[in-house]
């Protein structure tokens, strides 16, 4: 089984877009768990981080890896649900108030669902309001706010002040990423931190759930 | 050749002119608005008035619109280049882009393939829209979209071109811009995730995608040539803040020819060309100059280019250009902020020549005031031989 799951962490890894979903359906019909399966493809997302990270990857590979990653998790996820896999941790994802792009924060998502994270996406364009009432309802621990455009920065001290007024600023941690971000930005907002990519963002969110 | 000609070209050609050149992009109403003393445009209020989106709403999908978007667009960028003038820039980047289509009171599409929602600025300019998502999802698409409004861009570019250039090129140096880049024509009217599939599945659909765009990019050259225009500004986003969204061998691989045949069909044309990518461009900038563009821009300090740096680098073979922040510096800074970036800007990559210096974008929010305060600091630091004593 161990030489197995390597071939699936490797094909993650490689790239290979035409292996990944074959291997996993062979996997689960050959008796391997589907959490298994699904922990071979998590450590081939790590292994697509690190070569992102030597700047051997770039962007597109990355978002490559996470279409396979969505595509394996088709075949896996009507199995998983019935086992039952323990999640790390619950994350708010949104674009912030007037601001619709969403490829980082898509990204963002994929990656901390093949990391074990139960991801709340909220979609694009949203307003402070749903972000308290998804905060409430879920028990997030973590809001991450993506933001591409200078002029939409001050809806990020929104929702932090949306937080607080809602009394639940202590129970989250707060992350926002995109182009505009900068840590100066992250101090005037008075949030926890700032991501320059997807890979530091799930870094991030694992260092505040451990 | 005007003094203001002379120059541009002298950076260019990384000569020392007699004083480093300014450039400006100015792409937002509200901007145009403040310098020129107008009012927001007809479609601007239109548009921003909620009683007429139901009336929108329900005549604009029965409207061939392209043309009065055409009329909008069109005047944009003579008001644009009027407004660049008149703050007394060397040079401008002048965006003419009719391929928008309304299709309600908050939503567009454009001539691509690609659909966006309507923005506004804060006083209720019409902004530039926000692209989210694309029609083209199949090499089947592709063959059935309707192109021929696509083929009418270099009639509609020689049109406009004509006018501005004729107002405005003794008075400025203009880079007119010809539809978007290849990368963005590409993988927008698809979507980002289907295009990065498509890159592995199905490179040939994806090369015959690009050499459409890259026939149609020459022949605007060749339109905006007629039109008298001495510069083109091709502007294509390949980077964001860390670094390139594709890796610099597949740009090659799927790009470099076509780069290439526009920049050898704008210098055929006696015409300078300006590679203009957003992002951390670090690692691509040898692959512009291999592709044989004559400058580059934005070099925005927030992605992390440092100006010494690309200098050092490149800055024997590429003009640079830009590089004034405009998250801070063109926003909110003091009058000392605005002429300290300058001054660093220029001692930065001044030296020798081959420097415009420009702001690294535009957006609503920027300070007339400080893009005043910014071409006064020019003046001061940027005459050669330099003399940057504070």
């Amino acid at each position: 089984m161990e030489e197995y799951l390597e071939k699936v962490k490797e094909a993650v890894a490689n790239l290979e877009l035409d292996e990944v979903t074959p291997l996993l359906k062979e996997g689960l019909e050959a008796g391997i768990g589907a959490v298994d399966l699904l922990g071979a493809m998590s450590q081939g997302m790590v292994k697509v981080g690190e070569l992102f990270e030597k700047e051997e990857y770039f962007l597109a590979d990355l978002v490559l890896a996470g279409e396979m990653m969505k595509e394996g998790l088709k075949v896996l996820e009507p199995h998983l649900t019935e086992t039952g896999v323990e999640k790390k941790g619950t994350v708010v994802l949104c674009t912030v108030k007037g601001d619709i792009h969403d490829i980082g924060k898509n990204l963002v998502g994929t990656m901390l669902t093949s990391s074990g994270f139960k991801v709340v996406d909220l979609g694009v364009d949203v307003s402070e309001d749903k972000v308290v009432e998804a905060v409430r309802s879920h028990s997030a621990g973590a809001v991450g706010l993506s933001v591409l455009l200078t002029t939409m920065v001050n809806s990020i001290g929104d929702v932090v002040s949306a937080l607080k007024s809602a009394g639940l600023r202590d129970q989250v941690k707060i992350a926002i990423g995109g182009a505009c971000t900068t840590q100066e930005l992250a101090d005037r907002m008075g949030v926890d931190a700032v991501g320059k990519d997807a890979v530091e963002a799930v870094r991030i969110f694992s260092s505040w759930f451990n | 050749m005007s003094e203001k000609h002379e120059r541009v070209v002298a950076a260019l050609e990384l000569r020392e002119p007699d004083r480093v050149p300014t450039m400006d992009l100015i792409s937002e109403f509200s901007t145009i608005n403040k310098i020129l003393g107008s009012k927001p445009s007809v479609a601007s209020k239109l548009f921003a008035n909620p009683r007429m989106g139901w009336l929108l709403d329900r005549v604009l999908p029965y409207t061939k619109n392209l043309d009065i978007a055409d009329w909008e667009i069109s005047r944009f960028a003579y008001h644009a280049t009027a407004a660049m003038a008149e703050l007394g820039y060397d040079s401008a980047w002048v965006n003419y882009l009719p391929v928008f289509r309304y299709l309600s009171s908050t939503r567009v599409e454009d001539i691509y393939g690609r659909y966006f929602d309507i923005a506004f600025d804060r006083v209720g300019n019409l902004s530039t829209p926000m692209y989210r998502g694309g029609l083209i999802s199949s090499q089947e698409d592709w063959k059935a979209w309707d192109k021929r409004a696509i083929l009418r861009l270099p009639e509609r570019a020689y049109r406009t071109y004509k006018r501005i250039q004729k107002d405005f090129g003794d008075k400025i140096f203009i880079f007119g811009i010809f539809s978007f880049g290849l990368f963005e024509n590409t993988w927008q009217p698809m979507g980002f995730e289907r295009f990065v599939v498509a890159l592995r599945k199905e490179k040939e659909f994806v090369r015959r995608v690009i050499r459409f765009h890259a026939d149609l990019q020459c022949m605007g050259i060749e339109a905006m040539a007629d039109a008298g225009l001495p510069g083109v500004l091709f502007g294509d986003d390949l980077a964001y803040r860390s670094g390139p969204i594709l890796s610099p061998r597949t740009l090659e691989e799927f790009y470099g020819d076509a780069y290439r045949r526009i920049t050898e069909t704008a210098h055929r044309l006696g015409m300078k060309i300006i590679m203009h990518s957003c992002g951390n461009t670090s690692s691509l900038l040898e692959w512009f100059c291999d592709c044989g563009f004559d400058g580059v821009h934005p070099l925005e300090p927030t992605a992390g280019m440092d100006l010494a740096s690309v200098k050092q680098a490149v800055g024997d073979r590429i003009c640079l250009v830009g590089n004034i922040d405009i998250t801070h510096i063109l926003v909110d800074a003091t009058r000392e902020e605005v002429f300290e970036a300058v001054r660093q800007a220029i001692k930065d990559a001044g030296a020798g020549g081959g420097y415009i210096l420009a702001p690294d974008h535009s957006h609503p929010d920027m300070s007339v005031e400080r893009l005043r305060w910014m071409l006064e600091a020019v003046e001061r630091y940027g005459r050669y031989p330099l003399n940057l004593e504070e």
